[in-house]
């Protein structure tokens, strides 16, 4: 053998891949929140902080020196489309809820009274399922870009 | 990504170990190239630990929301209106952070 050493040394670094391979430091896996929830309310809830969480996200790689202008660019198009949607949503989750109290509290009343007020809800639940679905692109559209840059 | 970059952090200090053992005619270039590598490794974890903090919020957010479900409570006004701020104030930081980058 010429090189005895360097025969050792590569059978000691082949010998240490696999440990390496083995390591395991974190779980990466990303939590889609909005999956958990079960009711209006809580997926409108569970939507806006998650959104909240991208955008800090966002913000930070927004700070970062190295990261490209165009990609900049491109996470201010996407956040600039995202939050009114949000703001939209934080409307119609409120009206629901709003809705909600009011049949919740018209439940002791009248049958017109009682009526008038479920088909409030009906419509603020309608509405809200639409903010909820309008909202969705464009929030996802900047959660992509954000794990484009970080993943 | 975590996991895959520290598994060639490691991978190249072990390689580093045995640089000594290499050619000499070679030894200066092959030291360049894994400096070159551990830099680029380096600024790699230090996005995927990003991801991780993207991660560990949406699993908060997510574990708040379950026990929720769980307990079929409704979302009060006063933690919508938290959430709405929380949307709110990253917005106004994200927005300034860009003016201050020059976007």
């Amino acid at each position: 053998m010429r090189h005895p050493l360097r025969a050792i040394a590569l059978a000691c670094a082949l010998a240490a891949t696999p440990a390496c391979a083995s390591v395991q430091v974190a779980d990466t896996r990303i939590e889609n929140p909005i999956v958990a929830a079960r009711t209006l309310d809580q997926r409108a809830y569970a939507a806006l902080h998650a959104y909240a969480a991208v955008i800090e996200e966002a913000t930070d790689i927004v700070r970062d020196p190295a990261a490209p202008v165009g990609f900049k660019r491109a996470l201010g198009q996407a956040e600039r489309v995202a939050t009114p949607a949000a703001e939209t949503l934080q409307i119609a989750v409120a009206a629901y809820v709003r809705a909600r109290a009011d049949f919740e509290a018209a439940s002791g009343e009248t049958q017109p009274t009682l009526e008038r007020a479920a088909t409030a809800l009906t419509i603020a639940a309608r509405r809200l399922n639409e903010a909820l679905a309008a909202a969705e692109a464009p929030i996802a559209e900047l959660e992509d870009l954000v794990r484009a840059r970080r993943g | 990504m975590l996991n895959w970059i520290m598994q060639l952090q490691l991978l190249l200090t072990a390689l580093s170990a045995f640089l000594p053992l290499a050619p000499s005619q070679y030894r200066e270039r092959i030291a360049e190239v894994l400096e070159i590598a551990a830099k680029a490794l380096a600024a790699g974890g230090a996005v995927a630990a990003n991801v991780d903090d993207l991660a560990l919020k949406l699993a908060a957010i997510r574990a708040e929301v379950e026990a929720m479900a769980a307990s079929g409570r409704a979302v009060t006004s006063d933690e919508l209106d938290a959430a709405m701020s929380r949307v709110r104030t990253a917005s106004g930081a994200f927005r300034e952070a860009l003016a201050a980058s020059g976007v």
